[in-house]
């Protein structure tokens, strides 16, 4: 069949050696994340800045125009091309997902990239001409150059939320139910909040390069901190968060997981210490910050920055749009069909590898298939590792009931065969790939599949909201 | 009017192309002025073109990536499963247009701020750009030879080395050189007009030329519903503007050339697009439904305006 006419799309899929590719989205998301964010608290506080600096405070107006270069020249281009590349590397994890996203949100995606674009001509637009601009003109471009920033942080926000809870969109609510789904509002003030708290670090740190005596740069010190004290709220702003979650995702962060619990506690405690020193140190104490010590809190946000967008996307599981798509990019409604069909039946790319039995490449087939997206064989939550001290019949049996061996993996969306045949690759694999390999099944053995495919259903764990 | 017609996907396509157009200005200003500004250092002249040239450079490489993202939303909803497929098969090699981009940027201020690195830097950007050029025309070929999806995937190859690339390139390379020039020429002095009238007519001929013997040797000449007339006459006015440039600057020849260069451009990206009209995805699920245009409509309204209002208020502080 040809790769164009398959009712489920297939998709050519790369091998990114030992790294899963949730590690590769992740990496370029994160920094993107924290770029983006940086961009939009950074315009706020400039425009503040610049408000002090017309009000007679001229070193807030020295600042803004240092403290500008750095932002175009780091986070305008850097970015906006990072932007880009996380819609080629979502393509590369997750055809299907960016897809049905595009499909579903195009007009909003559209309404983003306008205030994009305006957010990028009024930056260019001050850094070019700013120094030669009437006060007036210059606030005006930097209000116009925050206020699109941030708009465009809110229509990205609705449709990123929208995969995790799409609320009443799955009821055929529309876009717009989609759009302002449950966690629409905690987390755009979420993001809003980590927004000006590392726009206003960056700027501590730009302000100890400043060449000025000590006490004015405490001074704008204690005006920038302003900006992150929105990071104490954070505790109430997760409960938020926590509260609109579904309950299964909810009890992965909370214990279910112990890694997305980690990673919430690191989030959570990078926070608190961000957060801590800014309210007890810089606004009650009115301590001064160095740069040394600005920077290490600049990563302690990254730190959190990086295991909240885990969290995020890790909260998911096992859909990558709730409810309507699975990791493994097969919709709920498509994994029926798939029991009967096989999951490679319509499959239409051939193996790179060659393996020595029919069987073998059928399981190498399935794997690529079904597990790629979030599974290696051997190096990162490699499948060897996560089954090696399995019986056989355990992995079958686990295999076949997948959505109930753990809450955040997808129904298996294969036959007994598939089941079988992955069984058979994973001890070959185990097994150190031997060229004698034999494979043993037998048609009792795949009769006892098929039952535990039925007893499992095809159903996931948890609800779908 | 071909090809558009009152369906969702006719919308989509206008808005690819009109974007799509926005796009290929910007970048070929800064693929072509990278060029030119290279050329004119490594000569080691004094050239007022080349100066401008790298002084606008970042910023048009910042509104080309910008503008670019447009046409990159509405390729995924005509193209869908092309698209993604021919990111796929080229992979990671594809993705290195992105660091690719971010070095090029950089080098470009190097090229700006420092004189000494000034030559290398222009050289690394001009590679760079050319990367992007070439991973482009690669991956638009690509998306088009679906019988050759299966064996490329096989092979791992990475790279899609067919002849069809090397004349697309060129004809892009003419286009580019062009349109560089009528944005340069609007800022340049009579004498310098001149100079640039020679590089735009240079590149019409390579494109003339280069489809010219495409379309002998192929035999696959496509009229695209006489699209490819109106760009043919156009790109003819476009050299009989430049031409009067050539003996009078300061006269009407540069709104002559400016006029015949975007009818050339509008009607170009039609053409462009013919061969893969017949492959556009019907809409998908509910993507032909999907609300939000209206939205979309208003801030497209609002953020002209908003361009519009920092335009002015930049002009009025030169």
């Amino acid at each position: 069949m040809s790769p164009l006419e398959s009712p489920i799309p297939y998709y050519p899929v790369n091998d990114f050696g030992p790294l899963m590719k949730g590690l590769v989205i992740g990496g370029v998301g994160i920094f993107h994340v924290f770029l983006a964010q940086f961009a939009i608290g950074g315009g706020m506080l400039m425009w503040y800045f610049e408000r002090r600096g017309q009000r007679g405070h001229h070193d807030a107006r020295t600042f803004v125009d240092g403290y500008f270069r750095i932002l175009v020249l780091v986070s305008f281009v850097v970015g906006a091309l990072t932007g880009v590349a996380m819609w080629f590397t979502t393509i590369q994890v997750g055809a299907r997902t960016i897809g049905l996203m595009i499909d579903e949100f195009h007009w909003l995606w559209a309404t983003e990239w306008v205030w994009f674009a305006v957010e990028i001509t009024a930056g260019y637009a001050f850094y070019r001409y700013g120094p030669r601009l009437a006060d007036r003109a210059r606030l005006q471009l930097l209000a116009l150059y925050a206020g699109a920033s941030w708009m465009s942080l809110f229509w990205i926000n609705g449709i990123l939320s929208w995969q995790l809870t799409p609320g009443g969109w799955l009821d055929g609510g529309g876009v717009w139910a989609g759009f302002f789904n449950p966690s629409f509002w905690p987390s755009l003030v979420f993001r809003t909040a980590v927004s000006t708290t590392l726009g206003a670090l960056v700027g501590c740190i730009v302000i100890n390069t400043m060449d000025l005596p000590r006490d004015r740069k405490a001074a704008l010190i204690r005006r920038a901190a302003r900006f992150a004290a929105p990071i104490a709220g954070m505790p109430v702003i997760a409960l938020w968060f926590m509260a609109v979650l579904p309950a299964d995702s909810r009890s992965w962060l909370l214990g279910g997981s112990m890694a997305m619990t980690m990673f919430v506690g690191i989030a959570a405690g990078a926070s608190l210490l961000i957060g801590g020193y800014v309210i007890v140190g810089l606004l009650v104490q009115r301590l001064y910050i160095n740069g040394a010590t600005a920077t290490l809190l600049l990563a302690l946000a990254f730190g959190a920055t990086a295991a909240g967008e885990f969290v995020r996307e890790g909260a998911r599981k096992p859909y990558t749009v709730r409810g309507a798509l699975y990791s493994t990019s097969i919709r709920p409604g498509e994994v029926a069909a798939l029991r009967v069909s096989g999951a490679t039946a319509g499959d239409p790319y051939p193996l790179r590898e060659s393996y020595p039995s029919e069987q073998l490449a059928r399981g190498a087939r399935v794997v690529r298939t079904l597990c790629d997206a979030c599974h290696t064989m051997r190096g990162a939550n490699a499948l060897v590792e996560l089954t090696r001290t399995w019986s056989d019949d355990q992995l079958r049996l686990n295999l076949a009931k997948l959505q109930h061996t753990k809450g955040f993996m997808p129904p298996f969306a294969g036959n007994a065969e598939d089941v079988e045949a992955v069984v058979q690759l994973l001890r070959w694999e185990r097994g150190e790939r031997l060229t004698g390999f034999a494979a043993s099944s037998s048609s009792d053995t795949l009769a006892q599949i098929a039952r535990w495919l039925d007893e499992a259903g095809t159903e996931p764990a948890g609800a779908a909201r | 009017m071909w090809p558009f017609d009152a369906s969702i996907e006719s919308l989509w396509l206008g808005l690819y192309l009109a974007t799509f157009a926005l796009h290929a200005v910007f970048v070929s200003y800064v693929a072509a002025g990278a060029g030119y500004a290279l050329v004119a250092a490594l000569r080691g002249s004094a050239d007022p073109i080349a100066a401008r040239v790298r002084d606008w450079l970042p910023f048009m490489l910042g509104a080309g990536i910008t503008a670019g993202v447009g046409p990159l939303l509405f390729v995924q909803l005509l193209y869908q499963r092309r698209f993604y497929t021919a990111n796929l098969l080229l992979g990671p090699r594809w993705g290195a247009v992105v660091p690719a981009l971010i070095i090029g940027f950089y080098a470009l201020y190097l090229a700006k701020a420092s004189e000494r690195r000034r030559r290398l830097a222009l050289g690394v950007a001009v590679a760079c750009f050319a990367f992007v050029a070439w991973s482009w025309t690669e991956l638009r070929l690509v998306m088009m030879d679906e019988p050759a999806w299966r064996a490329m995937y096989a092979a791992g190859a990475r790279f899609y080395a067919e002849p069809a690339v090397v004349p697309r390139l060129v004809v892009w390379l003419g286009a580019m050189l062009s349109l560089f020039a009528v944005i340069a020429a609007w800022g340049a002095a009579p004498a310098e007009r001149r100079r640039l009238a020679g590089l735009a007519l240079g590149g019409l001929i390579v494109c003339g030329a280069t489809t010219a013997i495409k379309v002998t040797l192929g035999r696959d000449f496509d009229p695209a519903h006489g699209w490819s007339y109106i760009l043919a006459v156009s790109a003819i006015a476009a050299a009989v503007g430049w031409g009067w440039i050539g003996r009078r600057p300061d006269g009407p020849g540069l709104a002559v050339a400016t006029a015949a260069t975007t009818a050339a451009l509008v009607a170009g990206t039609v053409v462009r697009e013919a061969p893969r009209l017949a492959m556009i995805e019907r809409a998908r699920g509910a993507s032909g439904n999907a609300g939000g245009i209206l939205v979309f409509a208003v801030t497209l309204v609002l953020g002209v305006v908003a361009i519009r209002w920092i335009v002015r208020t930049v002009r009025e502080h030169p």
